[in-house]
């Protein structure tokens, strides 16, 4: 039961706001991303899912130009990158906060939208609202909780109204309310257009996301609707969709053998 | 107190050690290093012959002292050369100020008269005045070189020996300076450049670690707009750290006595004999490469920790070579050499120069330190830049 391939990419009608084309990054003998295609369309939210170490993060940082491909080319709203032009209307949200602590949330937020060129203090207030930081604008970010912070690094993320935002395990340390409420602003974000792609490696976020990247030691094992993956690995869950599109059984043991603990991999 | 507990403690930290070669390397073979370092200077210091200019004033004796001088000076046991002989003390100072010679002994004209008269004539020797410490051995060399010539001029029949009064003057500072006066331009440079170097490598490290050079990375920021702005950042308060720096050193203020406490002061109360501008310029300068040198270096460190480990490979030997401890023209050859290439080397030859010695941006000295300074800061300017990839996983 070997569905590697997965479903086809749905019709894009505009043009794709992020593209990929055969990407690959080598660090030495481990290929990272093994030639990756993708096409995301305008206003979407898509879910980049894979375990740890599958080559999301590395994604990513390739197709916002932070790391160089060593081949194939990444295309961000029709641009080639690395592209600083394009930089400008990209929102990036690392893994690690990414906010200096010894700087106030305000002066957190004022520095990233200068460097994107838009200081502009009603987006400042504006982005603070929406992540609930309103009152908090003068308090130094070392004196915020850790959901705090990871909501200042979110307003970090689109101070500037970007276009296209890669969000890299947004939720990760944040509280089931907090959680439900990033969703909503990703959700309303689409909905004016802005195309979203999240890495994450919790599949119960996966099904909010309008369509699913699977990734796997670099290479996509794939992609559709939540329902649509389910359904070519013949399950229920995601999670063992995931593990069955990985080449392993429902429980996360290698089809070839019925060790009784192999061990989870998801 | 339970052994076991200690015990754990005590391995978890060789554990760690384990892990982490370079503090390993750096507690044994940094001490190893520095102390071979410390004993090369300290061993083979050239000891050179002191260069005297005898200005001879006094024509008839004069021209014996001049060739018992010459005579003393073949021996090189004396340790002293004669660099030449001029007629006023105005050739002999200019001798000194262009390296010529290391200090000058002044023959009086009334040497003859004072020795009829039985007094005792008065020579006096100039040295250049800003390192006490090396004038002090050259000075002693020459009194040992006129009591020599004393002695062998003694007339003869038995009466006693006129021993010479000698007289101490300097070029620059004054006799009684203190090695406070002539250290205080160093202090500015060394201090300059500690700092700055420390806290830019934290900082950028912190940057690197963080996440926030990533997100800096993803926005249209260029490399060189990183470094400038950090050059720019930091260069601020290296500049008011020197400016402050330079105000305790050049002023004093006296405090009274309030109460129990006695009276004080506060500032070393130096003089500066040049222009503050100039070394506040050089020290500037300085500090830009510092600035850039901690960003490059924060590359190689991983933590905190790691870039305090860089102060004995980058602090410790330009604080041994760069003129801090001994002048630099008297380090061995090979020391020499690394001696200029380090920024330190310079910019504490251009502070003594502009403070102790007046110099202004027509020296020669000056203006070369100037532009080996302005070189250094832009090699590491665009060192630091390549350091900040894109690419920075």
């Amino acid at each position: 039961m070997s569905a590697a391939v997965g479903a086809p990419v749905p019709p894009v009608a505009a043009a794709p706001a992020v593209e990929a084309v055969n990407l690959q990054k080598r660090f030495g003998e481990i290929r990272a991303v093994d030639g990756i295609d993708l096409a995301l369309a305008p206003g979407r939210i898509y879910g980049l899912l894979g375990p740890n170490g599958s080559g999301k993060t590395t994604l990513i940082r390739l197709l916002t130009g932070l790391a160089h491909a060593t081949g194939g080319e990444a295309r961000i709203l029709g641009t080639k990158m690395p592209s600083r032009q394009t930089l400008a209307r990209i929102g990036y949200m690392p893994q690690a906060e990414a906010i200096y602590p010894e700087l106030s949330v305000g002066e957190n937020l004022t520095f990233f939208a200068r460097l994107e060129g838009k200081a502009d203090p009603a987006a400042i207030d504006r982005v603070l609202d929406l992540v609930e930081l309103g009152g908090r604008k003068g308090t130094p970010a070392l004196e915020l909780s850790g959901g705090m912070r990871r909501r200042l690094s979110l307003a970090c993320t689109l101070v500037h109204e970007p276009k296209v935002l890669f969000l890299d395990e947004p939720t990760v340390g944040v509280d089931p309310a907090l959680r439900v409420q990033f969703w909503t602003h990703f959700r309303r974000l689409a909905a004016d257009g802005t195309t979203i792609l999240v890495a994450s490696h919790v599949m119960d976020e996966a099904d909010r996301c309008d369509e699913l990247v699977f990734v796997r030691n670099g290479k996509v094992i794939g992609r559709g609707t939540g329902a649509e993956l389910r359904e070519t690995a013949g399950q229920k869950d995601l999670e063992a969709a995931f593990l069955v599109l990985s080449g392993l059984d429902p429980e996360g043991r290698p089809l070839d053998r019925t060790a009784p603990d192999a061990g989870a991999v998801a | 107190m339970n052994p076991t507990r200690i015990l754990a403690i005590a391995r978890r930290i060789a554990q760690g050690f384990r892990r982490d070669e370079r503090t390993l390397g750096l507690m044994f073979v940094v001490p190893l290093v520095v102390t071979a370092l410390l004993g090369w200077v300290l061993r083979d210091t050239k000891d050179t012959n002191v260069r005297i200019e005898i200005v001879n004033t006094d024509q008839t004796v004069g021209t014996h002292i001049v060739s018992a001088l010459t005579a003393l000076a073949s021996d090189p046991a004396n340790g002293i050369a004669i660099a030449g002989t001029v007629a006023s003390r105005d050739d002999a100072v200019a001798a000194i100020k262009a390296g010529n010679a290391d200090l000058a002994l002044v023959i009086p004209s009334d040497l003859v008269a004072a020795v009829a008269a039985g007094q005792r004539p008065t020579l006096t020797v100039i040295t250049e005045g800003t390192e006490p410490g090396a004038e002090a051995s050259q000075f002693g060399k020459l009194q040992k070189a006129v009591a020599t010539l004393t002695g062998s001029l003694a007339p003869p029949g038995g009466s006693p020996a006129i021993i010479p009064q000698i007289a101490h003057e300097t070029v620059y500072l004054t006799p009684n300076a203190t090695q406070v006066d002539v250290l205080a331009p160093i202090f500015l440079g060394f201090f300059g450049y500690f700092f700055v170097f420390l806290l830019t490598g934290i900082s950028f490290l912190r940057e690197r670690i963080g996440g926030t050079l990533e997100r800096l990375l993803a926005t249209p920021v260029t490399r060189t707009e990183i470094v400038f702005g950090y050059s720019l950042g930091f260069g601020a308060f290296a500049t008011i750290q020197v400016i402050v720096l330079t105000l305790f050193i050049l002023n004093s203020i006296n405090v009274p006595a309030i109460g129990p406490i006695p009276a004080f002061s506060i500032g070393l109360g130096v003089n500066s004999a040049g222009s503050p501008v100039l070394a506040f310029l050089i020290a500037f300068l300085l500090s830009i490469g510092a600035v850039n040198l901690g960003i490059f270096l924060s590359t190689f460190a991983r933590t905190e920790l790691q870039v305090i480990q860089f102060i004995p490979l980058v602090i410790v030997p330009q604080g041994l070579l760069g003129g801090l401890l001994f002048p630099v023209n008297q380090l061995p050859d090979a020391l020499n050499a690394v001696a200029h290439v380090l920024p330190l080397t310079y910019a504490i030859e251009g502070l003594r120069e502009v403070m102790l010695k007046g110099a202004d941006l027509s020296s020669r000295i000056v203006q070369t330190d100037l532009l080996v300074l302005a070189g250094i800061a832009i090699f590491f300017v665009a060192l630091a830049s390549t350091t900040i990839k894109r690419e920075v996983a």
